[in-house]
């Protein structure tokens, strides 16, 4: 907890007054706090595509917005980029996207079970962290648990298991259990992030989830104005 | 924080707005309230006695400093009476209605603020107060007329509602069960639901707590308190606004589905808190709670003469996850051979209308080891049954040491078959369902949070 709070600490003073952050800025902090994010690197608007590059194809280029705007709805996405030449072309076009502050280019995640794990702060019991598998099991059937944050391993484990969705983790028609391991730290950052008191909400949607690890697909964070708890 | 016993087992009370008139509150109270065990003194300056009783013109005047003092006088007044209080009471119920709840909100701070001032607890405002039947307390300004009390009893009921905390206690009165305190904390501006978990928690006289909640200020301490209680004794809260969702524009995901109750909701079922879903639920769960002591499996065996209401109790089992596992091969065997063909000796086991007493007792015999908890369902219409079978199921359950609840469908000897069993500490429902839902509450006690 300490060590989360101190990094956070030294990440919100080294962005100013910012209220939310660009995607690539929370990853760091995450990839800083031990958890896994797809390789990728940061095209700054009006800048040339960097080339050559150390990434691997296919790759996935994001439009990097400020604020609260969702990239999906105004086609700030561009998906399974396969070579130097198609990267052009996207990041061209993302860059058109007026408010973009630039590109975020990154390997594509392979498919694992994809899970939300997200921090907001409610206003009967504070920090709270909710866990739920993605798509269909959230928008639909609002299959999500939540816990006060912060959490320790234990209580982070019952928070996963409080969700239906949960049997899907353990192996589910044949298919090989996730790793629970990496799981359980990732919701344990986000429970320490705000529980920290200087978080108002954070969103790891999705989480992939693999055998072998855990990596966050896309990521949303927002300071809290009033530093309270 | 110190014991609430000032407010909950006082001494002596003082009554602010004492009246002879039992077509007002304060008589009605004032009537209340001379059952009580302690001293009690009215307090009126319109008044010199009442019934005999000197009455007091001002807390001022008490010879000693009360435990507990019960304001009944408009809104408005309190600050003032409640400044009379210095070194006069330990603890104040504030009846009086119009604080917060009809947004004067600055009132019901200044009251907090004096409160704390004084070193006086309080209780409210806008509340019924209390109804403790072993200290013969009781603030309910509802003549016994009007709202029947329950007895004494280890049920503690607390609501946030005044009208709730009124219904339970009517119902558990009329259904003849008993209760160790009775509290209604209406706007809960210092003594919360927390202070009074923490406060049951070492109640000697509460074994089951049963608690009406709306809302909660702090629900850290709300949790934190809960769980503790929840440790000691069975705790069921039915939990009312489970409407409100998490529609608010939010930036993510989590804030956008974070209703109110749905956080709620999941860390109760974290933290091992019984939530029920409703009003029966909450009466049918604390009276099996009340009588019987929960068994950590969850297969049971359904016993009836009935097969239809065995079929529909099974079909509730299904509902709530309980286990109608099938009887061993040999048990069945056994029983097969003792009882003529037509009955079932499946689970639900369906003695037909042809049972006798007895058959329900050998038949609890022989399958007593392989379940964790019993149905007995009986049709009293027929006429092997008699009212012996409550005594032969009374020792049957107090030998087994397992839960054991009954459904008795309608007929001539089931109020008092009924009453046999109540007295024998086994709890009958109005309908299989019911039933099954009581027995429910007893099952899987013992295996915490996360179920």
């Amino acid at each position: 907890m300490q060590v989360t709070t101190e990094k956070l600490r030294r990440f919100l003073a080294a962005h100013g007054n910012s209220q939310t952050f660009l995607e690539q800025e929370v990853k760091g902090l995450l990839r800083e706090l031990g958890i896994a994010v797809p390789s990728g690197v940061f095209i700054p608007a009006g800048e040339p595509v960097p080339s050559p590059h150390s990434l691997l194809f296919p790759l996935v280029a994001k439009a990097a917005l400020p604020g609260v705007a969702s990239k999906n709805d105004i086609g700030g996405v561009r998906l399974g980029i396969r070579d130097a030449a198609e990267l052009s072309v996207a990041v061209a076009e993302l860059e058109k996207i007026p408010v973009a502050a630039g590109v975020l280019v990154e390997e594509m995640a392979r498919p694992g079970v994809e899970v939300i794990v997200g921090g907001a702060v409610d206003p009967q019991f504070g920090p709270i962290v909710m866990f739920g598998l993605g798509g269909l099991f959230v928008e639909l059937f609002r299959d999500v648990a939540f816990a006060m944050a912060p959490l320790d391993r234990r209580a982070a484990r019952r928070l996963v298991e409080a969700t239906k969705g949960a049997v899907v983790l353990r192996g589910y028609r044949g298919k090989p259990p996730v790793d629970m391991e990496s799981l359980l730290s990732v919701v344990v950052a986000v429970s320490e992030l705000i529980g920290s008191g200087f978080i108002e909400e954070i969103d790891l949607n999705p989480v992939e989830l693999y055998p072998d690890g855990a990596l966050v697909v896309d990521a949303k964070m927002k300071r809290r104005s009033q530093e309270s708890w | 924080m110190n014991s609430l016993d000032c407010l909950f087992k006082p001494r002596s009370i003082a009554l602010i707005g004492a009246s002879a008139d039992e077509k007002r509150l304060g008589g009605v109270v004032s009537r209340n309230l001379r059952a009580f065990r302690g001293k009690f003194y009215p307090v009126n300056p319109n008044y010199t006695e009442i019934d005999e009783v000197p009455v007091y013109a001002s807390i001022r005047d008490l010879p000693e400093t009360v435990d507990l003092s019960v304001i009944l006088r408009p809104a408005p007044e309190v600050p003032e009476l409640l400044a009379a209080h210095a070194g006069k009471a330990r603890c104040a119920i504030i009846v009086s209605a119009g604080f917060a709840e009809t947004g004067c909100e600055s009132l019901q701070q200044e009251v907090v603020r004096l409160g704390r001032e004084l070193g006086i607890r309080l209780l409210g405002p806008n509340c019924l107060g209390v109804f403790a039947p072993y200290q013969r307390l009781d603030t309910l300004f509802l003549p016994r007329e009007r709202l029947k009390r329950p007895k004494k009893g280890n049920v503690a009921v607390v609501s946030q509602s005044g009208a709730l905390l009124l219904c339970l206690l009517e119902t558990l009165a009329v259904s003849g069960r008993g209760v160790s305190l009775g509290v209604n904390y209406g706007n809960a501006a210092d003594i919360d639901g927390a202070d009074i978990y923490d406060y049951l928690a070492e109640d000697l006289e509460t074994g089951v707590v049963i608690s009406y909640l709306e809302s909660m200020a702090d629900g850290r301490r709300f949790v934190a308190a809960a769980e503790k209680l929840a440790q000691r004794k069975p705790l069921l809260i039915l939990k009312a606004g489970k409407g409100e969702s998490g529609q608010r524009a939010a930036y993510s995901h989590t804030g956008r589905l974070a209703g109110k109750y749905e956080v709620f909701s999941s860390i109760m079922r974290q933290s091992g808190i019984r939530e029920v879903r409703d009003l029966d639920e909450l009466l049918d769960a604390g009276h099996a709670l009340a009588r019987q002591r929960p068994s950590r499996g969850n297969r049971i065996c359904i016993v009836t003469n009935a097969g239809g209401l065995g079929v529909l109790a099974a079909d509730e089992c299904a509902r709530h996850g309980i286990e109608i596992t099938p009887l061993p091969e040999a048990i069945r065997q056994r029983l097969h051979n003792c009882f003529p063909p037509f009955y079932s000796v499946a689970n639900p086991i369906d003695l037909t209308g042809q049972v006798k007493d007895d058959e329900y007792l050998a038949t609890l015999n022989e399958i007593q080891d392989e379940y964790d908890g019993f149905l007995v369902i009986a049709h009293t219409g027929v006429v092997g049954l008699t009212l012996r079978l409550a005594e032969l199921l009374t020792v049957f359950r107090a030998a087994s040491g397992k839960p054991l609840v009954a459904y008795l469908a309608p007929g001539g000897i089931t109020d008092q078959l009924a009453k046999r069993l109540e007295k024998g500490e086994i709890p009958v429902y109005p309908s299989p369902e019911r039933a099954v839902r009581g027995l429910s509450s007893l099952m899987n006690y013992g295996q915490g949070p996360c179920k």
